[in-house]
């Protein structure tokens, strides 16, 4: 018997609890964002992330294009049955794109971060959102601190909202005392702070490398130096001692340079300590209180059981968490990105360490 | 084992593919320049829909600074993370030892048994005079 098919779903999982912690909701057009800003922005605004290191290949899955149109992520049913409801997610975590930190004006920057928080909230945090499996990140201008801190005041309360989100793309590495309105915010509103890729080395943007890469594939590789050079910031400037309920999301910047990083920062700390003497344990110590890592793009070694010990080096039983970065192309699947992990250990990546990161509920369903 | 007729030559026409169940498998059939060849419809790496993918050419071995685009309509790039596969083997191209797509035997045959020669298999349309598509799984 044969027949012709186009839906090709595998096998569908039971709810499962999945806590993805990286899905992209796209609006349909950019003029749903820009109903949003007021005149002199309206005008303005004309959407837009990186004049260049696009990927060569393609930016999205390309089974991710919804049916009824508009581009890959715009459509929340269509999201539900690609990615909710395929492996059972329990929440999900939206990082939408709205790259204001490559906005040279601060005040366009900061009015394009309310607009996106105004649409994620009228659409996929309430319209699509009745079984609250969709929860948001507060999008701000991390250039503009003092706006910044008040952009996440206005959301203080909402029930949906979890973190506070920024670009790794700054024109300073984040532990510096410019940023402190921000986490200021974050602590008195109990929102964790998030770190994705965008804008890095982006004209106004720095990527800490020497200079700019001619391809797309060294751009992305070394989308991580952002994220090691704001962690050894934000650790030896003491922003865990300034701000001790501060938590912050690391988000697709790699995984498996953790370790190397902290053994070389704690090697440095014991012999350079007097410069930073505000720290009270070796750097390395504040992760597990402070600090998470989101899985994709996970690393994938030909021998798995060196990722496996790499997970070991990392404490990742507490510190990392599954995210699958729906829909772009580097799309991690829950069921295929990790080698077979220790059953403890797979539910603390896939659902209980986010579910106390974000303080979310059990999954009732 | 088990030969299956999936359509009209024509149903598929070149740098086309389409895809199709049997066995309990999901196969994508691709004519490239008028020659039909069948892969497995899940990419090795994590389980993808490879058939969706796009059909291109590649960039063949060169030195440095210099680029062959060559094998133009005989290139599948995975819909998820672009990995290319040679449609008529079904092996990658970055390692096509290792990494590789189950392919399966297509033939065209005039005539098949137990097919009138104007009965169609599929909804859309044939002409009675091109051949059936017949893939071996």
């Amino acid at each position: 018997m044969v027949t012709a098919s186009q839906d090709l779903t595998t096998n569908k999982n039971a709810r499962s609890g999945i806590i993805d912690c990286d899905v992209h909701p796209s609006p349909v057009h950019i003029d749903e964002i820009r109903s949003y800003l007021p005149m002199p922005w309206r005008d303005r605004y004309r959407g837009g992330g990186r004049g260049f290191f696009g990927n060569p290949v393609h930016g999205s899955r390309l089974d991710s294009n919804p049916p009824n149109g508009g581009p890959a992520g715009s459509d929340p049913d269509f999201t539900r049955k690609q990615l909710i409801d395929e492996f059972g997610t329990a929440y999900a975590v939206l990082l939408p794109r709205a790259f204001c930190n490559v906005q040279p004006d601060p005040d366009l920057g900061t009015a394009v971060a309310a607009a996106f928080n105004d649409w994620l909230a009228d659409t996929w945090l309430s319209k699509h959102n009745a079984d609250g499996v969709f929860k948001g990140s507060i999008t701000i201008n991390v250039h503009d601190p003092i706006a910044a801190a008040k952009e996440i005041d206005r959301w203080a309360g909402h029930p949906h909202f979890v973190q506070v989100m920024t670009d790794s793309g700054a024109r300073a590495p984040f532990g510096q005392r410019q940023y402190y309105p921000i986490y200021e915010a974050c602590e008195r509103n109990s929102l964790r702070f998030a770190v994705h890729p965008g804008t890095d080395g982006m004209g106004i943007n720095v990527q800490p490398s020497p200079g700019y890469p001619t391809h797309y594939i060294e751009w992305h590789t070394c989308l991580s130096l952002s994220f090691q050079a704001h962690l050894v910031s934000i650790l030896t400037e003491g922003v865990f001692e300034r701000f001790p309920g501060l938590g912050i999301t690391l988000t697709e910047g790699g995984v498996s340079w953790l370790p190397a990083l902290m053994w070389r920062l704690d090697a440095e700390w014991k012999a350079l300590r007097s410069e930073v003497p505000w720290l009270t344990k070796a750097p390395s110590a504040y992760l597990k209180d402070h600090v998470r890592l989101s899985s994709q793009p996970l690393e994938d070694p030909d021998n798995s059981k060196h990722l496996l010990q790499m997970l070991d080096m990392m404490d990742a039983e507490h510190i990392l968490m599954f995210a699958s970065d729906y829909p772009h192309w580097d799309f991690d699947s829950p069921t295929h990105a990790f080698p077979r992990l220790p059953e403890q250990l797979h539910k603390r990546i896939f659902s209980e360490t986010a579910r106390e990161w974000y303080g979310l509920p059990a999954d009732t369903v | 084992m088990g030969k299956h007729v999936v359509g009209r030559v024509s149903a598929i026409p070149p740098g086309d593919r389409r895809i199709f169940e049997a066995e309990g498998r999901s196969i994508g059939i691709f004519n490239v320049g008028g020659e039909f060849f069948a892969i497995r419809n899940s990419c090795p790496h994590q389980a993808a829909p490879l058939c969706l993918g796009s059909i291109k050419g590649m960039t063949m071995p060169s030195k440095p600074g210099e680029y062959i685009w060559a094998r133009e309509g005989e290139i599948l790039r995975c819909p998820w993370h672009g990995w290319e596969f040679d449609i008529k083997t079904g092996r990658s191209i970055f390692n096509p030892h290792r990494t590789r797509v189950k392919a399966y035997d297509v033939t065209v045959e005039d005539h098949v048994d137990g097919i009138e020669d104007d009965e169609s298999v599929e909804t859309y349309d044939v002409s009675v005079e091109d051949g059936w598509i017949v893939l071996h799984v």
